[in-house]
């Protein structure tokens, strides 16, 4: 009966990931439409790989600090934090980045649009992984937390020695996944014109109408950069392993 | 040992775990043994007397001195102290081994070299000299709680803390733990224990203490609690426990 159903399984999903491939690859494209931007199409790509790499820093930066003012004990930044949190994931994120560019960062006289992008990038991001990281430090067993205390640990050696090493492992899995949409997110930046790769899709797509000849090489160029950050976390799973 | 206690509470919001325990217990004593029903206060008191909690009200003198009042204080007191709790605590990310270096490294300022030297001298004195590679996950309960016991032991510690070392193991396993506790009553060590094994508390202790509703029924020399008990609830709690 097992077996039947994983046989069955497997059958659907690969026949219906042939049946994709089929579609997709038998469409009658017009390449040379898009040919003319491809250098553009490039230049996206790396435009979404700088602010990527950027915000992904910069939101493991924020991250860490709303989870250390939530966990600190003291009322006042738990209680911001957590107000910062909850406006961010609770809001759209085209929100943001419209209020973010054209109010705040205008009001102060900072008009780097791809600057502005990361910061605001790194702040939506930042605010998921502090949930990702709190949830990690929060289930390590409370004996833990005692053994530590019981040995003298001071409470930053509680955390380097026990604690983070093995919340590390627990948030992974979510963090990468977090990642690849901080990547994918990247391309919401079209509202303040940044030129990343999802604009220069779009324009090309504009100028020539070849909807699919535009977009496709998306699929390649995401993929591209968010299959390396899922291998990563893999591996960084398996040197973190201490279950055997 | 010598201590003293005066009116020592713990309050948990509205539980008292412990309601006013007074008690005075000369110098000759080595082995105090704190017995009585799961709730009883057991586990409070011996984490007040090794400074894992402050108390509520009340105060510990200890071979002439208060006992801190500070975290800080509580925590220069605790790593004098060694720890060994019911389930088994041991830092699951680190070798068996390391669970015994860390703390003498970071805690203890020893060199790595001597650290490791002591762990393995410890180590096969409590007869594990075979397993100190593995990691926690691989060990049986028994194996974990020796490798926790030769954690507290490794730096020679003043005042060693049991709190019902044996209550998670199965009976061959709880036979090698009090092996080497008996072994460490009869080379000297001061131990404050709390334990369900009343054959064990009577071989060992000078001193025994009964507690009930988080408050002192009853104290007594040795196995003089367990021949005459004074209390009601003593003898039938005794009653009970010896009854199978």
């Amino acid at each position: 009966m097992k077996q039947a159903v994983s046989i069955l399984v497997s059958v659907i999903l690969a026949s219906s990931f042939c049946f994709v491939i089929w579609v997709v690859a038998t469409h009658d494209y017009r390449w040379e439409a898009i040919a003319p931007y491809r250098g553009n199409l490039i230049s996206g790509w790396w435009m979404t790989l700088l602010i990527s790499a950027a915000s992904l820093a910069g939101s493991v930066a924020i991250g860490v600090l709303l989870t250390a003012g939530q966990l600190s004990g003291h009322a006042v930044p738990t209680f911001l934090c957590r107000v910062f949190v909850e406006v961010i994931r609770g809001t759209p994120l085209l929100t943001q980045i419209l209020i973010g560019y054209y109010l705040i960062a205008n009001s102060i006289g900072w008009d780097s649009r791809i600057g502005v992008g990361i910061v605001i990038l790194s702040c939506f991001s930042g605010a998921y992984l502090s949930e990702i990281f709190r949830g990690g430090v929060e289930s390590i067993p409370k004996s833990q937390w005692l053994s530590a205390r019981a040995i003298g640990f001071t409470g930053a050696q509680t955390y380097r020695h026990v604690v983070i090493p093995q919340a590390i492992r627990r948030v992974l899995p979510a963090s990468a996944g977090q990642f690849a949409n901080l990547i994918k997110d990247s391309s919401l930046l079209f509202v303040i014109s940044v030129h990343e790769f999802t604009m220069q899709a779009r324009e090309a797509n504009s100028n020539t109408y070849a909807t699919f000849e535009a977009y496709l090489p998306l699929i390649l160029g995401y993929f591209l950069l968010t299959f390396p950050i899922s291998l990563l976390s893999r591996h960084l799973e398996n040197r973190f392993r201490y279950e055997h | 040992m010598s201590i003293e206690i005066n009116g020592l509470t713990k309050h948990y919001g509205a539980t008292r775990a412990v309601d006013g325990i007074s008690l005075t217990l000369p110098d000759e004593v080595q082995v105090l043994v704190l017995i009585g029903p799961s709730g009883g206060g057991k586990s409070t008191l011996l984490r007040l007397l090794g400074g894992l909690e402050l108390p509520t009200s009340g105060r510990i003198r200890m071979n002439g001195t208060d006992l801190p009042d500070t975290e800080e204080g509580l925590r220069e007191f605790r790593r004098r102290n060694g720890f060994l709790f019911q389930s088994f605590n041991l830092f699951p990310h680190l070798s068996a081994l390391e669970n015994i270096v860390l703390p003498l490294v970071k805690v203890h300022r020893w060199t790595r070299d001597a650290a490791i030297t002591r762990a393995d001298e410890v180590v096969a004195r409590f007869g594990m000299a075979g397993h100190v590679k593995k990691m926690p996950a691989e060990l049986s309960g028994g194996q974990q709680q020796r490798i926790a016991l030769a954690r507290a032991m490794a730096h020679g510690p003043d005042l060693l803390l049991l709190d019902e070392p044996t209550s998670a193991l199965d009976p061959e396993m709880k036979a090698e733990v009090l092996d080497i506790v008996a072994e460490l009553c009869e080379a000297g060590q001061r131990i404050i224990l709390s334990t369900h094994e009343m054959g064990f508390a009577r071989g060992c202790a000078d001193e025994v203490v009964f507690l009930g509703n988080g408050q002192l029924v009853e104290s007594g020399r040795g196995a003089a609690l367990f021949d005459s008990p004074q209390t009601e609830v003593v003898r039938t709690f005794l009653g009970r426990v010896m009854k199978w």
